[in-house]
């Protein structure tokens, strides 16, 4: 069946082709469905009253008022819901709904169930608690005082974790530096505020006892897992669907408090329940970047080679532990795999305050230690009058190989990325040549494709895929990857189609929905391309391998002699070949539909190591790089920083849609300029005082730089067509490349962020001071 | 989002209907772009029962220039007001800071009479009604202590209306109208020093319109903002200020400044630099009496010693490109 003209047909790329994502025409359109856009027709709004103090036991709570009330159909508190939940299966310590004690300001305490929302509002009014109030902490400082209480038995001290490691021999090395440099950073809590607020709808089937749960989360699974235990209620009688969701950036990567409190009030009230939290409730819900204290001490040989590192990072954690864990074993594994580096101390403490819980934010544990290192080894090369390019140069590892402390590098594509960022900016000829308070900065990062080690360990291969074929010869991937926006049903649709040689709009995706959709662990640390993409991969070579054999039966040749060429299945270049459709049914016959599968695990080299306590976490499969210049001006009068503009080289592999790892690493670097520049959450003793979009300062688009994206193809061994990590990495090395940038432009250093005109204000004149102090203790008069 | 508690809308068609509605029942409030009172609703520090809505009125609704100056109604959105020709051209301190509020967005429904009336600000104070009940309230709404100035019995809130500082270096005047007619003041006269309370107007008097007078007409004059961001954001600070000079020498010299007090405020002790060369030692005089009448508190995540320093550092430089300007 060759075409009119004679040319043979040819199977149609979909890998490395620039193309919109699936699921675009239903977002721009604004047809798509979030979660609070499902409505029943006989639902219950649900709302949550919140706690007004920061620590307390709760002794008395009475809702007699609340149930009394007409149009109230049900009210759960703590005693509704005995089991804790978490993220981490060894620090499970948080309820849907707090139980004896709150912990933050803000903590779910009770929750109604009404006809309306001023109903609800009104039994939440008519809730009465006494609350016994302990002394609270704010700081990481005062909750690791020696008197201080314990906010979990479990937590001595309240150190939800400390982390102590060295590799290699730190005395020595520092004793072979010729520069050795201490300094301390510190950086700002902040939110991801993703365009959607969150939001819940669960619906209660009374008479079968099941119930169907909807959630804006990046983790259906994790959800599924959590509604569970929780509610006590069988798995399979549970469903979790995951609508269109509006962001994530980590805020969304474990269970969280609304989902579960939904699912308790529809079932107490045999209901439908719909659960939106206000903005403000979302950003007590937390789960951002934590507020860090980086004490960090570098020594460098005169050329710029760094012969030892010592680290402590303090986190001001929440009152519950969510990811903590893993975020300050991160910071302490991150600070490998990016140079070589030999000797190694790091100390790491996260300390449990009265605070809403941080959690994964994107870059999740590597962007504040980042800041830090990139800062001092900018800072240190100044000093022995080394270009910032050049004492990046004196450190890099090569690939494939081991780190010290055993993660697994096979492609390592920094070098390209200094290069290619070097020559764009003009680096070598504009740098310092720009004129007063303008100023270039630059840095490096990286981050992993997917943890290698799951959460929960299964025994199940890490990722699967369903392909279904019927007669009607269309193609159905199934995946419960989360789609929150990145666009992995696209990538996975341009995996299957690609190896098939379809058309990526044949591929229909259904994804997330617990009753449909395969098991999968999540959106969350760059996992799903890499993990999933190999799994659609594997799923499509096991289904054209069925295809083949089916048209090589037709044919009446051998499979190896078939031909694939998307749209006909041929036995040499003269034969006419067979259509996909006559394909397709021959490969039903006698069977009946196709339900194929693929799947992926990682490779026990990628585990991480063994020599310290939490040594998997770092573990992946592979590294992405990112190199990143960064220029500014500033007003030297107002102290206001303006981005004039970003080059930036990301090593992702192999860009599997170029367009959307543009996006991507755009995106990364926005938001890396919030954290820099503007953003920070603030509290006033523990209440959240800029829980709003107003107060939480997000670049606006005004602010926005044009960002120069260029991609670095180092093609990963193991990846999806070469593929890696795309849409974190180019995060973390904004803030220490604007601090550099600034730093050059005005000559300071900010090791405080975000660099506000305040901060920076603050530095100029402290400068000043000193200036004229040294003047005076010099003999002058100034 | 919060709670839209129930209530009645009216849409009169003229100002006489408004005022007669406003006045009819407890918990009436006037509302025109709802940029800032729509907000205050769903929060709870507004409760009112019904919502008269004023841009329907003809009248609040045109810019008209005539002999004695320009006359600007107080439902006119800000961006037209950012757009006019006039505007631009006579009283450009004011063009500037009606482009300069919040984002596009605002300054196509927010209007002058709203920006001009806008409530004070606070951290402690702009918050959902959950927040201030678990913070105590405060002094300015249902509470006690100002927890800007504990202590201290008066309230500290912001004035953060852009428009007013511009107008006022123009010597503006307002018409307002009320239950027992229209009487027309100077724009400083409309403000008072008091953060809880920072309105002149008497209970359901309404802004009609703004005055720019023709005497200061194509004076230089200019507004500068200090914000984080470039968009959407309150000013940290603001500066207006309007410059007339007769060769090398200050003829006239206004300067008003937002967001630093509780109201707009006009700098007063700079009499001293009209009829003198504008030199560096009097440009800088200028920014430490600016520096010197700022008082900001405590009422933004942004440090006050912050907001003062750079309101001056804003007015000098405002004022200084104003004289090359002019020269």
């Amino acid at each position: 069946m060759s075409d009119a003209t004679g040319t043979a047909p040819a199977p149609v790329r979909s890998i490395g082709v620039r193309m919109p994502l699936v699921d675009g025409p239903e977002k721009v359109s604004g047809k798509a469905l979030y979660t609070a856009d499902f409505i029943a027709r006989e639902e219950l709004t649900g709302r949550i009253l919140r706690s007004p103090v920061a620590h307390a036991r709760i002794a008395r709570i009475d809702v007699s008022a609340a149930e009394a009330l007409p149009g109230v159909h049900a009210v759960v508190t703590g005693a509704d819901c005995a089991d804790t939940f978490g993220v981490l299966p060894i620090a499970m310590n948080e309820y849907a709904l707090a139980r004896d004690r709150v912990r933050y300001r803000g903590e779910a305490v009770a929750a109604v169930a009404a006809e309306d929302t001023a109903t609800a509002q009104r039994a939440l009014d008519a809730i009465e608690i006494e609350y016994e109030e302990l002394p609270a902490y704010f700081t990481a400082e005062d909750a690791r005082g020696p008197d201080a209480v314990q906010l979990h038995e479990e937590r001595p001290g309240n150190i939800e974790r400390e982390v102590d490691f060295e590799i290699g021999d730190t005395g020595a090395g520092f004793a072979a530096a010729d520069l050795v440099r201490e300094e301390t950073y510190q950086l700002n809590e902040v939110c991801q505020v993703q365009s959607e607020p969150h939001a819940a709808q669960a619906e209660y089937d009374a008479g079968r006892g099941k119930i169907t749960v909807r959630a804006s989360t990046q983790v259906p699974y994790y959800v599924h897992l959590m509604l569970a235990r929780t509610l006590g209620m069988e798995q399979s009688d549970i469903r979790v669907i995951k609508p269109h969701v509006g962001g994530g950036f980590g805020c969304r990567t474990e269970a969280l408090h609304v989902e579960l409190v939904a699912a308790l009030l529809a079932r107490k009230a045999r209901g439908t329940v719909r659960l939106v939290l206000s903005r403000e409730e979302t950003f007590i819900t937390h789960r951002g970047r934590q507020e860090t204290e980086v004490k960090l001490k570098i020594g460098m040989t005169r050329e710029g080679r760094i012969t030892a590192v010592e680290c402590e990072s303090v986190h001001r954690a929440g009152g519950y532990s969510g990811y903590g864990i893993v975020t300050i074993l991160y910071n302490g594994s991150m600070l490998f795999a990016i140079y070589d580096l030999e000797n190694v101390k790091y100390k790491g403490f996260r300390v449990l305050t009265n605070m809403p819980p941080p959690g994964a934010f994107r870059g999740h544990g590597t962007v504040n230690i980042r800041f830090a290192f990139e800062s001092l080894m900018d800072a240190m090369a100044d000093e022995l009058g080394l270009d910032p390019f050049a004492v990046r140069r004196a450190n890099l590892m090569s690939a494939p190989g081991f780190t010290a402390n055993d993660l697994m590098v096979n492609s390592y594509g920094l070098p390209e990325c200094l290069d290619i960022v070097e020559k764009a900016s003009g680096w070598k000829e504009r740098k310092g040549k720009l004129g007063p308070n303008r100023g270039l900065g630059m840095a490096c990062s990286h981050y992993i494709s997917g943890a290698s080690k799951p959460k929960h360990w299964t025994g199940e291969p890490h990722a699967t895929i369903h392909l279904r074929v019927d007669w009607d010869a269309s193609v159905t991937l199934l995946t419960g990857a989360a789609e929150i926006g990145q666009g992995s049903s696209t990538v996975l649709a341009q995996c299957v189609a690609e190896v098939l040689g379809i058309d990526v709009s044949r591929i229909a995706v259904v994804a997330s929905d617990s009753a449909l959709t395969p098991k999968d662990n999540g959106s969350y640390s760059s996992r799903v391309t890499y993990m999933v993409g190999n799994a659609a991969i594997d799923a499509a070579n096991n289904l054209k391998a069925l295809l083949i054999e089916a048209a090589a039966r037709k044919l009446e040749v051998r499979p190896e002699d078939v031909e694939c060429l998307g749209d006909v299945y041929r036995a040499g270049t003269q034969d006419e070949g067979l259509s996909w459709k006559e394909v397709v049914m021959a490969a039903l016959e006698g069977t009946g539909t196709l339900a194929v599968k693929g799947t992926f695990d990682t490779i026990p080299e990628s585990w991480g190591g063994r020599k310290y306590r939490g040594a998997a976490i770092g573990g992946t499969m592979a590294f992405a790089y990112s190199a990143l210049v960064c220029e500014v001006e500033v007003d030297p009068e107002t102290c206001e920083i303006r981005v004039e503009k970003v080059w930036v080289a990301h090593d992702c592999g192999k860009a599997l849609n170029p367009l959307s790892v543009e996006g991507q690493i755009e995106g990364s670097v926005w938001m890396g300029m919030g954290q820099a520049l503007s953003e920070e959450t603030r509290y006033h003793d523990g209440l959240g005082i800029t829980g709003n979009m107003l107060d939480y300062r997000v670049p606006t688009i005004v602010e926005s730089p044009p960002i120069e994206t260029h991609i670095v193809e180092s093609a990963d061994p193991h990846g999806p067509f070469g593929a890696k990590e795309a849409g974190e990495t180019s995060l973390a090395n904004f803030l220490p490349a604007l601090t550099s940038a600034v730093a050059d432009a005005v000559g300071v250093r900010a090791t405080e962020l975000p660099l506000t005109p305040d901060r920076l204000m603050g530095l100029l004149e402290k400068r000043e001071t000193e200036r004229r102090v040294a003047a005076r203790a010099a003999g002058g008069d100034a | 989002m919060e709670l839209m508690p129930a209530m009645t809308l009216e849409r009169p068609g003229t100002i006489e209907d408004a005022v007669r509605l406003r006045s009819r029942g407890e918990g009436a409030k006037y509302l025109a772009g709802g940029t800032d009172m729509v907000v205050n609703i769903r929060r709870g520090i507004e409760r009112p029962t019904a919502l008269v809505d004023l841009t329907g009125i003809a009248e609040l609704n045109g810019i008209a220039a005539g002999p004695e100056g320009i006359d600007i109604g107080a439902a006119v959105a800000l961006s037209e007001v950012a757009a006019h020709e006039a505007v631009r051209r006579d009283y450009r301190a004011v063009a500037e800071a009606a482009a300069e509020v919040a984002g596009p967005t605002h300054r196509n429904y927010g209007t002058v009479g709203g920006n001009l009336c806008l409530d004070t600000r606070c951290l402690f104070y702009n918050q959902s009604e959950w927040w201030r009940k678990s913070n105590d309230y405060c002094l300015k709404h249902r509470g006690e202590v100002c927890h800007v100035a504990p202590g201290g019995k008066r309230c500290f809130a912001a004035f953060s209306g852009d428009l007013a500082p511009a107008a006022l270096v123009h010597g503006a005047e307002v018409t307002l109208a009320g239950p027992d007619g229209r009487r027309r003041v100077t724009l400083d006269a409309l403000y008072r020093n008091d953060g809880m309370d920072h309105l002149t107007l008497e209970e359901g008097e309404l802004l009609v319109a703004l005055h720019l007078p023709e005497r200061t007409a194509g004076i230089p004059s200019g507004y500068r903002k200090s914000r984080i961001r470039g968009s959407i954001d309150f000013p940290l600070a603001g500066v207006a200020a309007a410059l007339a000079m007769e060769g090398d020498r200050v003829a006239s010299l206004d300067i008003a400044l937002t967001a630093v007090n509780p109201y707009p405020h006009r700098v007063t002790k700079i009499d001293g630099l009209v009829g003198a060369p504008l030199g560096g030692d009097a440009l800088d005089d200028l920014r430490d009496a600016v520096r010197t009448q700022a008082k900001p508190m405590r009422t933004t995540t942004v440090q006050p010693w912050y907001r003062r320093r750079v309101v001056g550092a804003m007015a000098r430089r405002l004022v200084a490109e104003l004289a090359g300007e002019g020269s």
